[in-house]
């Protein structure tokens, strides 16, 4: 079974790359490539430049902080080991998950009925997952701020603490699935460990007050490295100390106890295939799920509240449309919970600090709804994707419509813009209501222009930026993943990256004329109206930025009209 | 003629998958449209459906082309797909209604249920997608295509996923739309169906028209008297398969 395992992988990979390397003949791929590539090339120079500077002593950095961190660092190995304990424990509480049991439609079809056992499926699964494993465990080494040699021991320490982590959830999982009450000793032992190293802890950090973080360092590292606690903590102690090494004799030491508990995981989790079937079932259903989930599917057809009369003109009913998508997928009943609970908290946080002339609370809620709004108008857009970039995959459908193209492009930006508009009014509003505390020595009357400015902008930001990312998705569909997808590879990383930067661009033109004229505005009124002027500017800025969306969606029509489906379809 | 093409031609790239196809069909005819895999069959109609642009060539429905003309030929056109695309999140009700809406379907209650009632869906009302079987959805498809008076139907491979009672239903469907005057167009790799509904039939092979006629004008075709008389028959040796 091995054999056929290294088969399926070596041609899968094979055909991968061959695939991802032939589509570098498209100029999209290939320019995204060279983007994508560039960013490698960038991250990784500095990354290695960093690596290779010896470390600076820096001149506040006095002697005893160096000391607390020597001490910290010597105890590293038992502190992050006691962490590790603590989630082997956690993962039998929690419906943690390692995917090394969601078999693929193929395995399941193939190998499942193929004569082998079920613990060779598992070593299959093994085997297929180390790839991913790799790559996780190298690009760590290569974020880290260390030089070569430290890097190779840090791709080694994590690819062995990631395998057996994954070797260790899957084992939770089968002996969950299994009905002997044998399967759960380990966790009894678990629990066993936790005392006993708990109970040492307890006893270092209680027998006299602390002095500072080196000295808690110190005394946790002292207390798990003899007795019983030692016992108990060395196999998670054990499969951290490669990263902590500092010679190659004690990376190599450190590596072979690793590889020693890696391989009592890996006896553990085949001992018994019993559970195997049951377990396996219900990973698949879970891939099932989220498959569906991630193509909009896993809703369950709740009411909305929105309705759709069957006449007027067809961009309401493209907003209905959407509204109905984003209500089933998050739940009409869940947003008016998180509604009713925000307007309650700010009403009452506001009345409380109000009549108690807190003024740090108020503050800082203040700058929460600033920092929300922000969030809103600039990454909102980015996240709500319930708009042309979803529906081109339903493109044939859309394409047989009686709809004039443009409607149809308005009609699918009108819901998410609308949505996020709202959040970031009622995000305005909250920093509105918070601002006197938060900004005690701006006038009142220039605070509730800035407001009256920003509520005025909010759609303008929001619009624009659905406009440019519904243009995006017309003009170039195979630059935009559709839906929930996400295209692998260095040539759509890149791709990303020059859509992130075409349509940041964009959208600065796009204001550009509106921000202009509001800026005319400011300055022909400023010394009459005084701060009273950030309003009629915010509103000739959004008059004129929401001219040119609608005369935008009007030139966009035609280009929907002449989207050719092969250029959706062909993404991947 | 309620549907009419002239020299379709539609490329991928080079490759031509409809080269020069020219049929017509009246109203109240039902017209088979066969040829094996990769023929251009599902091209075809696409392209009649308005998804996919004719390279060249000229399409119209009720005199409207379906390019320059396109609102107008698409009011008066359904296309039943083989593969059930549908919104996942809206329910059937909420699918009839959203159609009613862009078609501007008068008495819209009434055939909806009624419509319902026919292709053996209520109350599956308030069903979404995923909750339906691969046969249900092809049926939603194909309530969605027919909630509105269109003059020109097209189907693609219309019985795929039904069951024994579905597509008994769903001929009789055929048959009594075309007796109220649609005209249609149907696409099939099931031979008996095509034999049974449709009084025309229209060869595809490599994008090209091969055949085109009646059963009896077909039979009667010096090159194709001897494969003999059925259809299967004539499609083998049409497309050199016999």
């Amino acid at each position: 079974m091995i054999s056929a395992s290294l088969y399926i992988v070596v041609c899968s990979t094979k055909n991968r790359i061959r695939k991802r390397l032939a589509r570098l003949r498209e100029p999209r791929y290939l320019v995204g490539a060279i983007a994508g590539l560039a960013y490698f090339y960038f991250w990784f120079s500095t990354r290695a430049r960093a690596g290779r500077r010896p470390p600076t002593r820096r001149p506040s950095a006095s002697a005893a902080a160096e000391a607390t961190a020597a001490t910290i660092f010597a105890a590293a190995p038992s502190l992050v080991g006691i962490a590790v304990l603590l989630l082997a424990a956690v993962a039998w509480v929690l419906p943690f998950d390692s995917g090394l049991l969601e078999f693929s439609d193929a395995e399941t079809e193939v190998l499942f009925p193929a004569p082998v056992s079920r613990r060779q499926l598992l070593l299959h699964r093994l085997l297929r997952s180390q790839a991913g494993i790799l790559f996780g465990s190298i690009i760590i080494a290569i974020g880290s701020p260390v030089g070569g040699w430290k890097r190779f021991q840090i791709s080694i320490g994590m690819w062995l603490l990631f395998l057996t982590t994954r070797v260790y959830y899957t084992g939770v999982t089968l002996a969950r699935s299994r009905r002997s009450t044998t399967a759960w000793a380990p966790l009894a032992a678990l629990g066993a460990a936790i005392a006993m190293v708990g109970a040492a802890l307890v006893r270092a950090i209680a027998a006299r007050p602390l002095v500072d973080p080196g000295e808690l360092a110190a005394r946790v590292g002292g207390a798990v490295t003899h007795g019983a606690a030692a016992i108990a903590l060395w196999p998670f102690a054990a499969l951290v100390r490669p990263l902590f090494a500092d010679s190659a004799a004690a990376f190599a030491a450190a590596v072979s106890a690793g590889v020693v508990v890696l391989g009592v995981a890996v006896a553990w989790m085949l001992h018994g295939d019993d559970a195997f079937q049951d377990a396996a079932a219900r990973a698949a259903a879970r891939r099932v799920e989220r498959a569906q989930t991630s193509r909009g599917g896993a809703v369950r057809a709740r009411a909305t509240g929105l309705s759709l009369a069957l006449t007027g003109p067809p961009e309401p009913a493209f907003f209905w449309k959407n509204g109905v998508q984003t209500l089933r997928l998050t739940g009409l009943a869940a947003i008016r919970i998180v509604v009713a609970f925000l307007v309650i908290i700010v009403a009452v946080t506001s009345a409380v600090l109000n009549t108690m002339h807190l003024r740090g609370g108020a503050a800082a809620a203040c700058a929460v709804a600033i920092a929300v709004a922000g969030f809103t108008a600039v990454l909102g857009p980015q996240i709500v994707r319930t708009d042309m970039r979803s529906d081109l995959l339903h493109l044939d459908l859309l394409k047989t419509w009686p709809v004039r193209p443009a409607a149809v492009v308005r009609g699918e930006l009108a819901w998410p813009a609308t949505l996020l508009t709202v959040v970031g009014w009622a995000a305005i509003a909250c920093a509105a209501a918070f601002s006197p505390a938060a900004f005690p020595q701006v006038p009142a009357l220039t605070r509730a222009s800035l407001a009256g400015a920003a509520l005025l902008l909010m759609p303008a930001l929001v619009f624009a930026q659905y406009l440019v990312q519904n243009a995006a998705a017309i003009a170039f569909p195979g630059w935009v993943p559709l839906g929930n997808q996400r295209p692998r590879g260095v040539d759509a990383m890149g791709q990303r990256l020059i859509m992130l930067g075409a349509t940041l661009l964009t959208v600065t033109a796009l204001m550009l004329p509106g921000a202009v004229a509001g800026g005319a505005i400011w300055f022909a009124f400023q010394r009459w109206i005084g701060a009273a002027v950030f309003v009629p500017a915010a509103a000739v800025c959004t008059a004129i930025v929401m001219l040119e969306i609608a005369a935008a969606t009007e030139l966009l029509g035609p280009l929907f009209d002449r989207l050719d489906i092969l250029a959706v379809e062909r993404t991947e | 003629m309620a549907l009419a093409v002239e020299n379709l031609r539609r490329t991928y790239d080079g490759f031509v998958a409809v080269d020069d196809l020219s049929f017509a069909v009246r109203a109240g005819e039902i017209v088979g449209l066969i040829g094996p895999n990769g023929a251009g069959k599902t091209t075809t109609l696409r392209a009649l459906a308005g998804i996919l642009r004719p390279t060249a060539g000229r399409i119209t429905i009720d005199g409207h082309d379906i390019i320059a003309d396109a609102i107008e030929a698409k009011k008066r056109l359904a296309f039943m797909p083989d593969e059930p695309h549908l919104f996942e999140y809206l329910t059937v009700e909420e699918h009839l209604r959203l159609i009613a809406r862009l078609y501007t379907v008068d008495g819209f209650e009434e055939r909806s249920r009624a419509l319902l009632q026919e292709l053996e869906l209520a109350g599956k009302e308030k069903a979404l997608p995923g909750e339906l079987s691969r046969g249900m959805r092809q049926k939603v498809v194909i309530a969605c295509g027919l909630v509105r008076p269109a003059t020109t139907l097209l189907f693609d491979e219309p019985l795929t996923g039904l069951d024994p009672i579905g597509i008994r239903r769903m001929r009789e469907t055929i048959v009594a739309r075309a007796r109220e005057g649609a005209a249609v167009l149907l696409s099939s790799h099931l031979l008996h169906l095509v034999e049974e509904v449709c009084s025309r039939v229209i060869i595809m092979a490599a994008g090209k028209k091969v055949a085109d006629g009646t059963f009896a004008e077909l039979a009667s075709r010096a090159d194709l008297a001897a494969a003999g008389s059925n259809l299967e028959q004539i499609f083998m040796r049409v497309t050199g398969h016999d």
